[in-house]
């Protein structure tokens, strides 16, 4: 991994600084954002959370910044002593989707729009891992990359008003997960019984950055049984 | 308890809101006018976390099942106990069985509603603020109840609170420079520093959308966090300000940074009102 990578800093609120990469995402990008968000939680104690887009982060501060250009040099020193050794494995998530028309009501709109038939479009879907690259948008929203390219295709005109959580989409370059029933504007191509975001729980996401995931298509009676074992609350979700 | 007997337009149960989840996507949401808050909360001597009731354009019904102690603070709503008005801004003792009644906003949109130890519905995820998906509702509904704690309230003797800093009918918003701002070219930088700014009807708890439109070709951006007050430029020119329930991150250009006092004073503008932004230094 190569330091040469350098950010952009930016104070846009007197307790809130945005550092941001000139760089297209990816997965060396990714574990330089996560490394850095530990080293500054670890070592700068005014910072109190940080959020993490594609290619920049946020950080919060408790208190608004005194001395920005000492501050700059800080975290310019942490991110030049981060350690190149990789990151520690990220989990790896099996989710099973069903495909089926019930669950997967713009699949085959989709499939005519990239002119490519459903069983297909559901074969190249499963066939790809996914990197978690960040949570946003919604609670417990995963924002995912490695979506082929030849599943690429623009979100609808006009979004509709309520994506079922657990909808599976594809919108632009990316595909996801709605967490929370939620208006959305991506083709809902399938449908999994597991929740992605359980405010109930202490941890109410199970995955997180720098984690992937691939889907496993299933059938409408194993979506069903899954279901039901979800509702009864003993649908445990293993890493592979 | 605290029975609702009618709901108002939009009234919810907020406190300071869930600050350190961020980065799971869950919002900060939140009191939209912490000022108005604080200073209800302070009135009763509640710590300045405790929840409220907070009560949007026109207000709720509500009756009382146990004697208590409120105080009301922001948007004036021609409030009645039993049919008598009730002041903004003081310390009101409500008997057992007491009717609160409110009514249209004026001077502001939004009133808190403090109770002497807080509204005591369950903490979810370290806060009571209501949002759907991790509140089970994201506003009050009509014969539910609100739990409170009975505290006995002692005034402290003699002492005044200054009144609330915040003038709902100003119009300047402080905003400090987003980080795309720079990208904005000079006609839409001078408009945004020039210009009064109408909001429009979309308007709501998680954002504000302006009637008015700046001109940019800015590409939109690879999704990228952003908090209450993040202002954003969309592909065709629409202002969206992101308020308390703004979700985590975003994918437009971000050309301001609404200040802490800037966007209490805009939780008290709705439809029609106008304001200018006013730029500051971090």
């Amino acid at each position: 991994m190569n330091n040469i990578l350098t950010y952009r800093f930016f104070v846009t609120h007197p307790k809130i600084v945005i550092l941001e990469w000139n760089h297209e995402p990816d997965n060396a990008l990714l574990h330089k954002l996560i490394k850095f968000q530990k080293a500054i939680l670890k070592e700068i104690k005014e910072v109190i959370q940080i959020t993490q887009g594609f290619c920049s982060l946020m950080l919060y501060h408790d208190s608004p910044l005194q001395n920005i250009k000492d501050y700059k040099s800080r975290l310019c020193l942490i991110y030049n002593s981060i350690p190149s050794s990789p990151n520690k494995k990220g989990k790896h998530w099996q989710i099973p989707v069903c495909y089926e028309e019930t669950y997967a009501p713009d699949l085959k709109l989709l499939a005519t729009q990239i002119d490519m038939n459903p069983e297909t479009l559901v074969e190249k879907h499963v066939s790809t891992s996914y990197k978690v690259c960040f949570i946003g948008f919604l609670p417990g929203f995963l924002y995912l990359s490695g979506l082929p390219k030849v599943l690429e295709f623009r979100r609808k005109e006009q979004p509709v008003n309520n994506v079922p959580y657990g909808s599976i989409g594809i919108g632009g370059r990316q595909t996801g997960i709605y967490t929370l029933d939620s208006p959305g504007g991506w083709y809902i191509i399938g449908k999994t019984p597991y929740s992605f975001f359980d405010p109930h729980n202490r941890k109410p996401c199970f995955a997180q950055a720098g984690d992937s995931l691939v889907f496993k298509s299933i059938s409408i009676a194993e979506y069903l049984n899954l279901e039901a074992k979800h509702k009864k609350g003993t649908l445990k979700i293993k890493s592979l | 308890m605290i029975e609702v007997i009618h709901t108002g337009i939009h009234t919810s149960i907020q406190d300071l809101g869930r600050f350190g989840r961020q980065s799971l996507g869950i919002p900060i949401g939140g009191a939209m006018d912490q000022n108005a808050m604080k200073y209800a909360n302070r009135l009763l001597n509640n710590p300045k976390h405790s929840a409220v009731l907070e009560m949007s354009f026109k207000g709720p019904k509500l009756l009382f099942h146990q004697s208590t102690t409120i105080a009301l603070a922001g948007a004036n709503m021609n409030t009645r106990l039993d049919g008598l008005p009730v002041q903004n801004l003081i310390a009101v003792n409500i008997k057992e069985r007491g009717l609160l009644d409110f009514g249209n906003s004026f001077e502001g949109k939004r009133t808190y509603m403090a109770v002497a130890g807080g509204i005591q519905t369950p903490e979810i995820l370290g806060s009571r603020s209501q949002y759907k998906g991790i509140t089970d509702e994201g506003t009050i509904s009509k014969l539910k109840l609100i739990p409170f704690n009975k505290v006995k309230f002692y005034s402290h003797k003699g002492a005044r609170l200054g009144p609330p800093k915040t003038d709902s009918k100003k119009g300047i918003i402080s905003v400090y420079k987003g980080p795309d701002f720079h990208l904005l070219p000079k006609k839409a930088q001078y408009q945004l520093q020039e210009n009064s700014f109408i909001i429009s009807i979309k308007n709501s708890r998680m954002a504000y959308i302006l009637e008015e439109k700046v001109e940019h070709q800015i590409p939109s951006i690879w999704s990228a966090p952003v908090l209450p007050g993040t202002v954003q430029c969309t592909p065709d020119g629409t202002i969206i300000v992101l308020m308390r329930d703004a979700q985590t991150t975003g994918g437009y250009p971000r050309v301001l940074q609404v200040s802490d006092e800037g966007l209490n004073l805009l939780a008290q503008k709705s439809t029609k009102d106008c304001f200018q932004f006013q730029f500051r230094a971090v």
